[in-house]
């Protein structure tokens, strides 16, 4: 145990961390400021602390509070204590699990020691998503079933009967992409898409298997119970369906849960069709080949950004009267936009001045590859948020139809296409 | 490495027993379920990295998830469960039963020689990689046969569970 393989592992930890659970909240912020957007109105923004909105982020961390501090009320119908209480946590840590073999960035090289980047450093790859993806469902099977009423009951035994369906299409998609990877190692599968067809696309996922990502795309959304697929929660239908009779932080689990399972669909789309965390046209070995001129470009497009940013917060948050405190968010925010341009600026101008070593090298590639996962993590979840405004709810039998008639068969299909075109055409 | 397997032993135990013992439906189904992710624990401990992986997408996410919605949907109560007068009767009357066939395990367990080649392992034993070669170079017939089975089952249900057309 050396200090090196510490830090690294710690780092990791954080990182798969916040791109689960921190990105809860802002991902329920981004729902709500989107929902808000399709609809044509506001979506909350008046929550503040001394007059800093950030968009109406903060209301996100209210809602946090109140979730927390709310009484745990529990209806005296449940018997099933033990099982309902277990439920929540049930759904809530397979889903912080699954996300935790993302890779957030190619292998990192420090001296002679090889990190692989992810929160658990294994290679299972996706047979662990899917494993736990297949886990998470007991948690809304068991919430449902120990409510003891008829909603929540109908609710779990909808669930169940989903995933079973969706499951079934998913990995068989996903064997199909695994025929083109070669690989179930997520690092393997990232650095496969950095290479390019014809020599200008990106040889992504998503262009090397179409028919397959639209499947998984599908699928994921089935798994994630997320509109149009969300027929177990279906408020409009069946009150809250599994977690009609759960409140306070029991709920809160459900709730974060959802999006933490949201999430990691989104960074495992992101890693299997999207290039993960690569930057497009540009792999791990041309970033370190080119360094100096990757730091030039940083030096010249990071200030010119957050020159458009900053006009952006500007024009958006100002206010008449000199002493509304909500004029103090721009300032304040418009002060730290500087700040780091200057910190950021000084440290490139100073490794292109005084020149780097290889390790400096690699570390500034593996934080700008977290930052490109980080960005393709969040556009995806956007996809996610779109689509539950745009789509409206599937009825049950239209979605075992779904299932089983149309992606089943497909799936099937794509899987014989995939192994003759790798058999007659080499991988 | 010792401690990790007696807790997965004992975990897989209790589940079982648990699963025979318990009059609740979804409380079976759910010891059932302990089982299942014990045993996959112990191919872990095995270095058998995918049968762990898919005994707990195939056992524990698909089949007895599959069980659980089937006691849900057809709301079976424990009223609804036959009498077992004899329940524990019978149990140690099965417990009994099988001593031969332990005796048999225990003898074949004891006889096998761990002196030589107790380390046969690689490392990358039991990966995607080695598993899939030793089935399709190897045991490719038995592996048809058996998947021809599952086949032949899976037609079976639709056949058995299809609307009669009216003559």
């Amino acid at each position: 145990m050396n200090i090196i393989l510490i830090s690294v592992v710690i780092v990791n930890i954080i990182l798969a961390l916040l791109f689960s659970l921190g990105a809860a909240p802002i991902l329920v912020w981004v729902e709500r400021r989107v929902a808000g957007f399709i609809q044509d109105r506001l979506g909350p923004n008046r929550c503040n602390i001394a007059g800093f909105r950030l968009g109406g982020l903060i209301q996100s961390f209210a809602d946090m509070l109140k979730l927390v501090f709310k009484e745990d009320f529990r209806a005296g119908n449940i018997k099933e204590r033990f099982i309902f209480r277990i439920a929540p946590v049930i759904v809530f840590v397979s889903a912080f699990l699954s996300f935790m073999v993302m890779p957030f960035a190619d292998d990192l090289v420090i001296g002679t020691q090889t990190f692989i980047m992810q929160g658990l450093p294994l290679d299972f790859g996706v047979l662990w998503f899917l494993a736990l993806a297949g886990l998470s469902v007991y948690g809304i099977i068991l919430g449902g079933w120990s409510s003891n009423n008829k909603y929540s009951l109908l609710g779990s035994v909808r669930a169940g009967a989903q995933v079973i369906s969706y499951e079934v299409s998913m990995t068989l998609a996903l064997v199909s992409l695994l025929i083109t990877y070669g690989s179930i190692h997520l690092v393997d599968i990232v650095n496969f898409q950095s290479g390019l067809i014809f020599g200008f696309i990106p040889a992504w996922g998503i262009i090397m298997q179409p028919v397959a990502a639209i499947i998984f795309i599908i699928t994921s959304f089935a798994e994630a119970n997320r509109t149009p697929f969300d027929i177990a929660e279906g408020e409009s239908e069946i009150v809250g369906g599994y977690h009609t009779e759960y409140s306070a932080m029991k709920f809160g689990l459900f709730f974060v849960g959802e999006y933490v399972a949201m999430s990691a669909s989104s960074a495992l789309m992101v890693t299997l069709f999207f290039g993960g965390y690569n930057i497009p046209w540009v792999g791990t070995d041309t970033l370190k080949e080119h360094f100096d001129i990757v730091m030039i470009a940083i030096i010249v497009l990071l200030p010119l950004l957050s020159y458009k940013f900053g006009g952006w917060i500007l024009k958006n948050n100002v206010w008449p009267k000199a002493d509304d405190k909500r004029n103090n968010e721009s300032k304040w925010l418009i002060r730290i936009l500087v700040m780091m341009n200057i910190f950021v600026v000084l440290l490139l101008g100073s490794f292109l001045f005084f020149g780097v070593s290889a390790t400096t090298t690699n570390i500034a590639v593996a934080i700008m590859q977290v930052a490109t996962f980080a960005i393709k993590l969040l556009l995806m979840n956007f996809v996610f948020v779109w689509v539950r405004w745009t789509l409206p709810r599937f009825r049950y039998d239209q979605l075992q139809d779904l299932g089983w008639k149309v992606l089943l068969p497909i799936s099937i299909a794509n899987i014989f296409v995939t192994a003759i075109a790798i058999v007659a055409f080499g991988a | 490495m010792d401690i990790i397997f007696l807790v997965l032993a004992l975990l897989a135990l209790f589940g079982a027993t648990s699963t025979i013992m318990f009059s609740n439906t979804v409380h079976s189904a759910l010891g059932f379920v302990v089982t299942v992710l014990a045993l996959a624990g112990l191919y872990a401990l095995l270095n058998a990295t995918f049968l762990f992986m898919v005994q707990i997408i195939v056992y524990a996410g698909a089949i007895i998830a599959l069980l659980l919605f089937v006691i849900m949907f057809l709301n079976i109560q424990q009223s609804h469960a036959p009498k077992e007068p004899n329940k524990y009767l019978l149990m140690l009357v099965s417990a009994i039963a099988i001593v031969p066939f332990d005796y048999l395990l225990f003898k074949a367990f004891y006889s096998m020689s761990f002196a030589g080649d107790a380390n046969i392992t690689t490392k990358d034993f039991g990966n995607i990689k080695m598993l899939g070669n030793e089935l399709f170079k190897n045991w490719i017939l038995p592996f048809e046969a058996i998947s021809l089975l599952l086949l032949v089952a899976l037609i079976g249900a639709v056949v058995l569970a299809r609307k009669k057309e009216r003559a």
